[in-house]
């Protein structure tokens, strides 16, 4: 099958070329305005504060201070937050993913009763986001013990990932031919052995997909860490960084340096799954 | 071989049961205590007293800044999703054409959708300051305006730049979900349609529209419940003052529950946010189920 691009061919005639060009036109701002409030938040990061509060607004840095990117780890605890967003990020995404590899299995390959009603639950959960649930969820963890803990935002992040984990992982073993795994059982193996020898290998893509996704928002999320951690110590870098948005004074080029080191890896990740997520939610999602 | 047996039977439930456990811990048992929490009378502590009927949900709905926290949420949903499907939608026609850099372009236009919406957030307030913003400072180098102009006068005017955040993080999803259905089309439906004289607009409506609308339908019913729960634009810009006018309802649930010591109110607003939901989510599983039907 070919790809579709008939909008605009080749420039044959001469309303061709005015399409194309404004084709390019089109792009053009299109990258322009998306990259606009990176370049505010690299330019920024790299003024002083003198220069940020003057009255005459710069462009670019009258002086790169470079040293900004030093700085902000010896002002806040900063490598600490790193280190809690990878923990809770990563302890998210291995739940999520342990869990949700053996669900999407059986909703894949298995016939049985209730599962339309739990792949119906998956999409409600999915409604839901932690911010409606907080009063529940911080009442849950009360109880759990696990207010102000680590663990706590881990089983959270890992349990609200949970419908996309498994919807993405079924869509991924959906495409996968069973024939394989059944080969393998008549060999010896049992479902589990099959499943982990034989489809695991294939679908990992799909899998890595489902990793890098989950990692992500674990990474960003805001809202439950905002609410459930009041130690210093334990805050991930989305709410760690915020110590630089103070109620008097806002120290926007330590904010945005925090907030640059917070987005990069992630923007980079995404981009490596962009292509196999979008395929990945749209035919998991809709043909089931 | 007893124990095979009774594993071949429970087989399928035991694969289920990590996931059960873990989503009916951490999703159920919350639902279940908002709803008894907004069931109830309960103290500044937040411990449950006794059984109050409804009467968290009259104080909630008769408060006079109900009305405005319940208009703002509609407002905001509908511009944000409405304006980011109709932008991302134009912008994935654009992308889905063979251009130089096209890979690069694509790549970016990713970028707000991986970004922390705290971070996005504190950058736009940032750009639209009146005094130091660079919105500003790029205008005037540019020569448009020659003072400072004050962005955000009313409060209706940063709602409005709320929602343009809103929008600005939400177009990548929506840019994405199309793309992905416009790339399954087969090709020669446009080469047919170009043979029999059919102008762009034609094309658009007769053959592009009907294709995607499977991937329009995902992305928009998905928005529609990621943004109306949206916290951390409002609460970075705005934390929905002055005076809740530019609150939604979970900032306001929010500031109920952690500012004010009101959990039973907050209970009830986030119960109300449910039943709007819930119609949504009833409307995606419809759909999404009848189309199981289809394939199957």
């Amino acid at each position: 099958m070919r790809k579709e691009k008939m909008y605009i061919k080749k420039a044959k005639t001469s309303r061709d070329k005015v399409l194309r060009g404004l084709l390019y036109l089109a792009v053009i701002v299109l990258v322009l305005v998306t990259l606009y409030p990176y370049f505010v938040m690299f330019t920024t990061a790299l003024k002083s504060r003198a220069e940020i509060y003057s009255m005459q607004g710069t462009l670019l840095p009258i002086e790169w201070q470079w040293e900004n990117f030093t700085e902000i780890w010896k002002l806040a605890p900063l490598a600490r937050y790193f280190i809690n967003s990878i923990a809770i990020s990563g302890g998210a995404t291995a739940i999520a993913i342990i869990c949700g590899i053996p669900a999407a299995y059986a909703l894949s390959r298995m016939k049985f009763k209730g599962k339309k009603f739990f792949l119906g639950l998956v999409i409600v959960s999915q409604m839901f986001a932690p911010v409606v649930l907080l009063v529940g969820i911080y009442k849950v963890m009360s109880v759990l013990h696990l207010t102000d803990s680590l663990l706590g935002l881990i089983f959270i992040n890992a349990a609200f990932n949970q419908a996309f984990a498994i919807w993405l992982l079924r869509g991924t073993f959906m495409s996968i031919s069973p024939e394989m795994e059944q080969a393998a059982t008549i060999d010896g193996c049992n479902q589990l052995q099959a499943m982990i020898r034989v489809l695991l290998p294939v679908a990992a893509p799909g899998i890595v997909t489902a990793l890098i996704f989950v990692f992500i928002n674990a990474w960003n999320e805001y809202t439950v860490a905002l609410t459930l951690i009041s130690s210093d110590v334990l805050k991930p870098l989305t709410v760690g960084i915020t110590v630089f948005n103070g109620y008097n004074m806002i120290e926007w080029q330590y904010l945005f340096a925090s907030s640059l080191f917070a987005t990069i890896p992630v923007v980079i990740l995404f981009i490596c799954i962009e292509k196999h997520l979008v395929g990945g939610l749209t035919s998991g999602g809709v043909k089931g | 071989m007893k124990k095979k047996k009774i594993l071949r039977a429970a087989g399928p439930y035991i694969w289920l049961l990590p996931s059960i456990l873990l989503m009916t811990v951490f999703i159920l048992f919350p639902i279940f205590e908002v709803f008894r929490t907004s069931l109830s009378e309960v103290s500044k502590a937040g411990i449950i007293k006794g059984f109050a009927g409804l009467d968290n949900f009259t104080k909630v709905v008769k408060s006079s800044t109900f009305g405005l926290v319940l208009k703002n949420t509609l407002v905001w949903t509908i511009v944000v999703v409405g304006l980011s499907t109709l932008i991302g939608f134009a912008l994935a026609i654009v992308l889905n054409n063979e251009f130089r850099g096209r890979k690069i372009a694509r790549a970016i236009v990713v970028f707000p959708w991986a970004t922390s919406l705290i971070i996005q957030a504190g950058v736009w307030k940032f750009i639209i300051n009146q005094d130091y913003g660079t919105l500003n400072t790029l205008l005037m180098k540019l020569g448009i305006i020659s003072g400072n102009v004050n962005w955000t006068p009313t409060p209706g005017t940063y709602f409005a730049w709320e929602c343009w955040v809103g929008i600005f993080v939400t177009i990548p999803f929506v840019t994405f979900c199309v793309l992905s259905g416009l790339q399954s089309i087969d090709a020669s439906y446009y080469e047919s349609a170009t043979v029999d004289g059919a102008g762009f607009w034609q094309k658009l409506f007769n053959i592009t529209l009907p294709l995607v609308k499977s991937s329009l339908t995902v992305s928009t019913v998905l928005n529609i419940i990621y943004v109306f729960n949206s916290f951390p634009i409002i609460w970075t810009i705005t934390k929905g003052d002055p005076a809740n006018r530019t609150d939604t309802l979970v900032t306001y649930l929010y500031k109920q529950a952690f500012y004010k010591g009101r959990t039973g109110e907050a209970a009830a607003i986030s119960v109300i946010g449910f039943l709007i939901l819930c119609v949504c989510a009833s409307v995606y599983m419809i759909l999404s189920l009848r189309k199981e039907d289809q394939d199957a």
